[in-house]
């Protein structure tokens, strides 16, 4: 079973957001399917380079949607962004400088990483913004 | 050719900017905000206006009493508020001139550009009129002589029959109409276009500064009205037209051209204002800028997140609906047109991150002229050779002038630099990516000086990316001591980039962590003395210009005549009565007795004195036939003394013969005005004075 699920409560009711949310579950899921495989640091590596591509264009979507909705807790949710944004680089900067601790660190937090903000501040959001959508 | 005007130019606006930077620092550098300043004098102008309406008698008995209640009884209030009306209007000129100099200078008017500055020039049309009209409603000698002199400008032009300078000749004829008229068209009429005009001129721009920062709101303010209060703008003298003011202030700021029409016929001047006008409107084009490519969209990598739209300094992005059928709303759509290629959307664009090892580097928006790949395979490949452990890379705007010479100036074995487009076009990822893969171990970015940035926003917007106060941030890990923005304090006071560089190196961190060694923000000694003399001067030229140098209407000793009359000439050929029998074959209704050609002749008018000939016409009838009265009207200067007066005509046209004559010895002072009318009634010439 994949490590993260898409569950259909976790739409916001913005295509677009749900459809990229999808998209960095897949992609997440796939850097766990690499280090299981133990697969060689460059690809992982490539994978996270793509997720932090991503994700960082994510935020800017998310970021949008939120400011035209005018979303009250949109300053706590981009500081988030923000440092979502820090860790990944540290989680990439310390995988490349020793792929094997950083592969542990990689499992131990890279699923929480995305999984609590998921769970939490986007939760709030879908709260906020999910039911008027439909 | 023009291009060695620009650099020429830039030679003496640089030192300009600098001595200002100085001062007042890059925020609030005037010259960073001369359209803005422009606007701003223009509301204090409005604000100042509506007092002086409200005191204001639309009539020419009312007129210039009701200014002088207002500049002398009320001159703690009203004579402040018709000072700063008219300052805070030079001031106008002052800073739009500027305006206008400064983006010709640093090319700024070009390419696609050209729309800012072509809605800018009829702007000029708009400004200059309304501060003539203004001249014109106060009604004291100056008015007089703007208003005859405009009044011969505008007959110039083939639009009226009568003469309009005729109207402002002796007091008879002047009426309140006039009045009315003058105070629709500066109180009304030309404004609303100028409103409308103004939002024209920014219509295509992205977040146009409308206002200048506040400090400079306030110290302009201050500066105009200790200036009104010291120097308060004077009426000059009630009109009296039996005379001509031996000299006049004259406000050079709007009535440039007005001196011309002493020597100049009213053609030449309009040649000169048509001219001008139609040399700035063509400017754009002299030469055509060569369009670069613009920027790319890559919908793989879009997912219409609107960053590049928000920060594109010229509107030239729109998200428009999704047209690739994936799963988002908006995309970025790029209007070649108003693209000026400055690659400030790539700088916003959040897949723009070196941080790609593997995949491919294509930002979701990019320039073709200089992809971000492009940018990071450079920025590998070079630095790669420089040495040491205080390693700086030196990220120059492309297309300022400094940054040709920056390169062979400043590259050694620890320094490199990297052109760019322009400081915005730099995501702030590579800056993290250069100082964390260990690439440098300081980054500037040079800028244009002072901020004042080619391309509007660049600097603008990469400062706050670097601050973190707007996206894309500058990642946190990235120390501020590594990093400088050579058009910031404190970066600003290390003189040229080559001292910004010296300067950050002397202060950069050892190993990682530790304090910055930033030179510290001590207080700026330049500041008070520059901005104190920035504004004394400022107010000084307001004032100065607005009635100095005085110009003189007529030379010393003259007297001047004026010669005003329109005459219907004779007919081509006589009436002629028609026959019993000629009536009878015409309808009944249609049964005129007399057969009568409607084109007139032309006339000739001689007018000497002492014997010798001053002016000699032959004037042509109006009207489309040719059946309107001839219209004589010529201002002439004669020495001011007792002389023989004559004036002949002759009503149909060569004829040496003078059909109605006058000759009388006037006693013509100096500064007298005479005027020779023709009165309907009596058949005859007068020679009036007082």
């Amino acid at each position: 079973m994949p490590l993260l699920q898409w569950k259909s409560a976790y739409s916001l009711g913005i295509p677009s957001v749900d459809h990229e949310h999808r998209e960095l579950i897949g992609m997440i899921n796939e850097v766990y399917d690499h280090m299981e495989d133990a697969a060689d640091p460059v690809a992982i590596e490539s994978c996270l380079e793509d997720i932090y591509a991503s994700i960082a264009s994510h935020f800017a979507l998310e970021e949008r949607h939120m400011r035209e909705a005018r979303y009250t807790e949109y300053d706590a949710h981009k500081d988030e962004h923000e440092n979502l944004l820090d860790q990944l680089l540290e989680m990439m900067d310390e995988f490349a400088d020793d792929p094997q601790s950083g592969r542990e660190t990689l499992r131990k937090s890279l699923a929480d990483w995305f999984g609590i903000h998921f769970a939490t501040f986007d939760a709030r959001l879908h709260e906020s913004l999910g039911d008027h959508h439909g | 050719m023009l291009k060695g005007v620009q650099i020429a130019g830039q030679l003496v606006f640089d030192p300009l900017r600098r001595l200002l930077d100085r001062g007042f620092g890059h925020r609030l550098n005037p010259l960073n905000f001369l359209g803005a300043l422009t606007i701003y004098f223009f509301w204090i102008v409005l604000v100042s206006g509506i007092w002086l309406f409200i005191f204001f008698k639309t009539s020419v008995a009312g007129a210039y009493e009701s200014v002088e209640y207002l500049t002398h009884e009320q001159w703690y209030l009203g004579g402040v508020m018709r000072s700063l009306h008219r300052y805070a209007s030079d001031a106008a000129i002052i800073t739009l001139a500027l305006h206008m100099i400064k983006e010709f200078l640093y090319d700024r008017h070009r390419g696609n550009r050209w729309f800012s500055w072509v809605t800018g020039v009829p702007l000029l049309w708009l400004v200059i009129p309304l501060g003539i009209t203004g001249y014109w409603l106060v009604w004291d000698q100056l008015a007089w002589y703007v208003a005859l002199t405009s009044a011969e400008l505008l007959d110039w032009l083939p639009i009226f029959s009568e003469s309009m300078a005729r109207n402002f000749l002796s007091d008879e004829v002047l009426s309140d109409r006039f009045f009315t008229l003058m105070a629709f068209l500066h109180l009304i009429g030309l404004p609303l276009f100028l409103v409308f005009g103004i939002w024209l001129h920014v219509l295509r721009i992205n977040g146009p500064r409308i206002n200048p920062p506040r400090a400079l709101m306030a110290g302009s303010l201050i500066a105009m009205t200790v200036l009104s209060v010291a120097y308060p703008a004077l009426s000059q003298g009630e009109v009296d037209m039996t005379t001509v003011p031996s000299s006049l202030g004259l406000d050079w700021y709007y009535l440039l051209v007005y001196p011309l029409m002493k020597h100049w016929s009213p053609g030449w001047v309009w040649g000169l204002l048509t001219g001008t006008s139609l040399l700035l409107f063509v400017a754009p084009w002299m030469p055509a800028q060569r369009n670069r490519a613009s920027a790319i969209v890559d919908l793989d990598n879009c997912n219409g997140c609107a960053r590049c739209a928000d920060d594109c300094p010229f509107g030239a992005i729109t998200m428009m609906e999704r047209s690739d059928g994936k799963a988002y709303e908006t995309e970025a759509v790029v209007d070649p047109a108003l693209c000026m290629s400055c690659g400030i959307c790539t700088g916003s664009c959040p897949t723009a991150t070196p941080f790609r090892r593997h995949s491919v580097l294509s930002p979701g928006i990019d320039s073709p002229d200089m992809t971000a790949a492009a940018l990071r395979e450079k920025l590998l490949e070079d630095s790669d050779k420089l040495e040491g452990t205080h390693r700086i890379i030196v990220f120059s705007c492309r297309d300022h002038a400094q940054s040709a010479r920056l390169k062979s100036r400043l590259d050694d074995a620890q320094t490199m630099t990297v052109a760019i487009i322009c400081a915005g076009q730099l995501p702030p990822p590579f800056i993290d990516f250069a100082l964390s893969r260990d690439l440098a171990d300081g980054v500037v970015l040079a800028g244009c000086p002072g901020g004042d940035c080619q391309y509007r926003l660049g600097a603008d917007w990469t400062a706050l990316r670097v601050a973190r106060q707007r996206d894309p941030h500058l990642r946190k890990r990235v120390e501020s001591n590594r990093v400088a923005l050579g058009w910031q304090e404190p970066w600003s006071a290390c003189g040229d980039v080559s001292g910004i560089v010296a300067a950050l190196r002397e202060s950069l961190p050892v190993g990682t962590g530790g304090t910055a060694g930033i030179p510290s923000s001590r207080r700026n000694p330049w500041r008070v003395p520059v901005t104190a003399f920035v504004y004394v001067a400022f107010a000084v030229m307001v004032g100065w210009l607005s009635v100095w140098p005085r110009f003189q209407l007529i030379d010393e000793g003259n007297a001047m005549i004026s010669l005003s009359f329109s005459y219907a000439g004779q007919r081509i050929r006589e009436c002629r009565q028609l026959t019993q029998e000629e009536l009878n074959r015409l309808a009944p209704n249609m049964r005129k007795p007399q057969d009568c050609p409607r084109e007139r002749l032309p006339i000739r008018v001689v007018l000497s004195s002492n014997g010798d000939t001053l002016y000699e016409d032959i004037k042509r009838p109006t009207g489309l036939w040719k059946d309107g009265s001839a219209n004589i009207y010529k201002r002439l200067t004669v020495a001011g003394r007792s002389q023989k007066l004559f004036i002949g005509m002759n009503e149909s046209g060569q004829s040496p013969e003078f059909d109605f004559v006058l000759e009388q010895e006037v006693d013509l002072a100096p500064g007298e005005h005479l005027v020779v009318e023709f009165d309907d009634i009596q058949k005859s010439f007068v020679f009036k004075q007082d």
